[in-house]
Parts: C-alpha cells; structure tokens; sequence
C-alpha cells in the first residue's frame, strides 16, 4: 500500500514538474476544436448561453421572472457542465492517449493534468457567461459571492481525482464509456440544476440529500442565490474529495505501469 | 560513460480480461504463438531471458519475424515497459523514435510541432529556441514549416520527425523500423548524422525488416525470434 501510494505521488511530482508539457497541449487541444471557425473558443459562451436561456424560458413559471431563479440555473448548469464533461471525457481518456501512452515515457498524470486543463479552459468560457448572465438579469454584484470561491477550488482540486477514476474506469471496463454517459444524461434531473428543492418527499428528497453533486452545486450557488457562507456544502464536497483522492491515489499507484498493456 | 547492460531480462504480462458485457467465450483471444495459459489466466511471454551489452560507439541492429519482440525490447530499454524478471542498467540520456506521428499534431504548424515534440522530450525552453533553426535546417523543409503537419508527404514529416529526435543528440537513440522512410538523399544524411551521434560516444539501436539498411548502419546485429536472442554477431 505505502509503495503504492509513494509510486502515485512519485508520477504526480514528475507531472507537475512537465507543467509546460499539459498546459501546451491542452491549448493545442482547445485549438483545434474551434479551429476554422469565426467565433472560435467563443463557440463555448454561446453554447452556454444557448443551454441555459433555454432552461429559463421552458421553465417559465413566476419564479422565472425572478433573478434568483436564473441566477440558480445558471450556476447550476456552470458547475453541472463541468463535472458532466470532465466525467464523461474521462472514461475514454486513455484510450484516446494509447499512442503517446505506448510511445513515450511522460508520466500517466500529464494526460490526467491535459484532461484538466481543457476542462478549466472551457469552464472558464462559461464562467464569463454566466457572470455576465447574473448582470444582465440584475442580480448585482456583492461580496458574498467571494464565499463562492472555496467551493469553486475544491471542484477544480476534485477533477483530477475524478479523471484518474473514472480514466481507470473505462480503461478496465470499456462498457462504462456508455454506462457513464447515459448516467451522467440522466444525473442532470436528479440533481437540482434546475429544479429548486424546497422541502418536497418522494424522489427529490432523496435526489437533494444523497447525491454528492449536489453539495458541489451548492457550494458554490448558495453564496450568491442565499448570500449564505456554504459550511454544510463545503463539509460534505471536502470530505467526497477526500475519499475521491484517496481512490485515485491508490489506483494510479497500483495500476499505472499495467495500463500500457491495457489499452 | 554509455551503456546499455541487460541480464537475463524477460517480460512476462498478463491479458486483462477486462470487465464487459460481451459472451464469455468472445473475451478471449486464441492460445499460441507467444500467448499461453497461467492457471486461469493469459499471460505472454514478449522477452524471454534477453541478455547483451552495448557500450558507446556500438550500433545494434534488431531483426526477427513480426512478434518475435523487437519494438518490445525497445520500449523495454526506453522505459514504457517495466521488465518483469532481470536487470538493466543504461547510463546515458535516452531518445526513441518509435513513431513519427507522436507528438505532432496535424492541425499545427511545423515550427509548432518541434516545440511540441522538444517539451515532451522535457526540452527547456531555451533549448527548443537554439535548436529551432538547426532542425529546420536539417529537415529541409523550407517555407513548409510554416504550414500545418497534415500537409506534408510521409517523407517529411519523417525528415521532421528524425531532426527533431536527434537534435539534442542523445546518448543512446532508440529506433523502430521507420527510418527507411524519406528519399535515398536524406537517408544519406540520416546515416551521416547517426555516425556522428556513435562517433560521440553514443548508442544506438534500430529495429528493422531491411537487412540492407541494419548492414548499413549498424555494427551489431541481433536476431530474436519470440522474444529470445537467437543470435548476437
């Protein structure tokens, strides 16, 4: 176990050391997406846009025309996106990497750090969007939305975790990509993204309460929507973190030499 | 001092039999050849007691069938592998060139690329910047190297692919098949270039199919045949 723990950290160190090698070739990667287009990267600010302008007008109730509302899905699908992309472009990392995995000696936490990267790069389009959202519908700005910042590190500190995960997941068990995309499709509606939980029985109490994303989405929602310091949010994602880093500790130190032979 | 020492290396590996939703009988592939049964499990025996030193100046040529271990015993010395029985010692700074395509991407350009390939190979990026014009140089590709990789010919992205590898001449160069790759001028100067880097004290080790080019750049040569030294001359 402690070999195993001490051969994770020893391909964490050499990544992070590479820092120039992820961080060029997520560039790379975002580049080349949009390459070609007019609007470039900005593609990402209007599929936001698209997505929740959408959810705001179909739902149109009363609450709709308030600012809270919008403000809540908006928040909502930011973080929602994030997690949905960077678990479901996971299952597959490793095979999409075969080639450089099998021909080259760079550390299995670079391309771990790559999937990273492209995913912060392409939250962080939204994020304008979403920041821009909350101006427009007159939500102002407040120093209570700085209590949104410690949520929104420990997602960032969560996703390599959730990549290495999920990345074994899917090299393991290729059928996941699948299973992982359709649960992920279906997650979004049982996890209050866009539906607002207000004390209700039934399936959205148990959708609220034991699902993790949930925490995730409020920790970093409930500054801005309630003004509220998100200490149970925060408690509840620390310690998912926690045990989520443990894993991927553990399988990167017992299984990153085998996955060449896997692929 | 430059060296490459294995002892009685072998590399054993076990077929995952990875977790799926398909039959039973379609999750496994056929014994035979190098793959044989462990108990309950698969396993394939790609080096078996592989043993030879190489010191600087030595030029080793692999050849055998298809599977009989060649690029095996390359990704071994390079790292990818881990050996699962004996020892190797290599002292001196390692380069492979395995496949040209790794590290280049088709949307960018050819000056980007080298800066790409440098900070895989974990170039500084003062050493990209002195090297740039030496690699272009090298590989002649003129004006090209402002247009994006997929543009080019098989011959120039191996010319690209061959400067760039060997440009901050590593000590041992480690080489997989490809370099037949490109006209016969360039491969003149592919050769000039590899006698330069053994002339430095370096190693190198190139597996190939063609007899002709292992009898023309090489001054050792190896024959394994699955995943055993058959002959070292």
């Amino acid at each position: 176990m402690i070999a195993a723990l001490s051969g994770a950290f020893d391909d964490i160190s050499k990544a992070i050391r590479l820092h120039r090698v992820w961080i060029a070739l997520a560039h790379e990667d975002i580049g080349d997406q949009h390459r070609r287009t007019t609007l470039g990267p900005l593609w990402m600010l209007v599929n936001y846009f698209a997505f929740v302008g959408t959810f705001v007008f179909v739902f149109v109730t009363k609450d709709a025309i308030n600012p809270s509302y919008i403000a809540y899905v908006a928040i909502g699908m930011l973080v929602w996106f994030y997690l949905n992309e960077t678990i479901s472009v996971s299952v597959s990392l490793f095979q999409r990497e075969a080639s450089f995995i099998q021909g080259t000696t760079l550390p299995l936490f670079v391309y771990v750090m790559r999937l990273t990267m492209q995913c912060v790069i392409r939250a962080a389009y939204s994020m304008a969007g979403c920041v821009l959202i909350l101006l427009l519908s007159g939500y102002g700005t407040n120093m209570n939305w700085l209590f949104s910042v410690p949520g929104l590190l420990l997602i960032i500190l969560a996703t390599p975790a959730f990549v290495v995960v999920f990345a074994f997941l899917g090299a393991f068990f290729p059928d996941s990509e699948f299973i992982v995309g359709n649960m992920m499709r279906v997650g979004m509606f049982f996890t209050p993204v866009f539906w607002v939980y207000s004390g209700q029985e039934g399936v959205q109490k148990y959708a609220y309460h034991w699902n993790p994303f949930t925490y995730f989405l409020e920790s970093v929602r409930e500054p801005i929507t309630a003004g509220t310091f998100p200490m149970h949010a925060l408690a509840v994602t620390g310690y998912f973190c926690l045990g989520l880093w443990a894993l991927a500790l553990l399988l990167l130190g017992l299984y990153r030499k085998r996955i060449v032979f896997l692929i | 001092m430059t060296a490459i020492k294995l002892n009685n290396v072998s590399l054993v590996y076990r077929l995952f039999e990875k977790l799926t939703l398909s039959a039973p009988g379609r999750r496994r592939s056929a014994l035979g050849g190098n793959i044989a049964s462990s108990g309950t499990k698969q396993v394939v025996q790609a080096l078996d007691d592989v043993s030879f030193e190489l010191k600087a100046g030595d030029r080793l040529g692999l050849v055998g069938p298809n599977g009989s271990g060649k690029t095996t015993l390359l990704k071994v010395l390079y790292g990818i592998y881990q050996p699962s029985a004996g020892t190797i010692s290599i002292a001196g700074k390692v380069d492979a060139l395995f496949n040209i395509s790794i590290g280049f991407r088709p949307e960018a350009t050819g000056r980007r690329n080298i800066v790409l390939r440098g900070l895989i190979s974990g170039w500084t990026a003062a050493e990209i910047e002195e090297k740039m014009e030496e690699i272009i140089d090298f590989s002649e590709l003129g004006d090209f190297i402002d247009l994006p990789f997929k543009a080019y010919s098989q011959g120039m992205a191996a010319r690209l692919a061959f400067a760039a590898a060997t440009a901050l001449e590593p000590e041992i160069l480690l080489m997989d098949e490809w370099i037949g790759a490109g006209d016969a001028s360039f491969q003149e100067k592919a050769k000039r270039r590899m006698d330069e880097l053994a002339e430095k004290a370096g190693i190198i080790v190139l597996a190939s199919h063609d007899d002709t080019l292992i009898q023309r750049v090489c001054t050792k040569r190896m024959v394994l045949k699955n995943g055993r030294v058959e002959s070292l001359t």
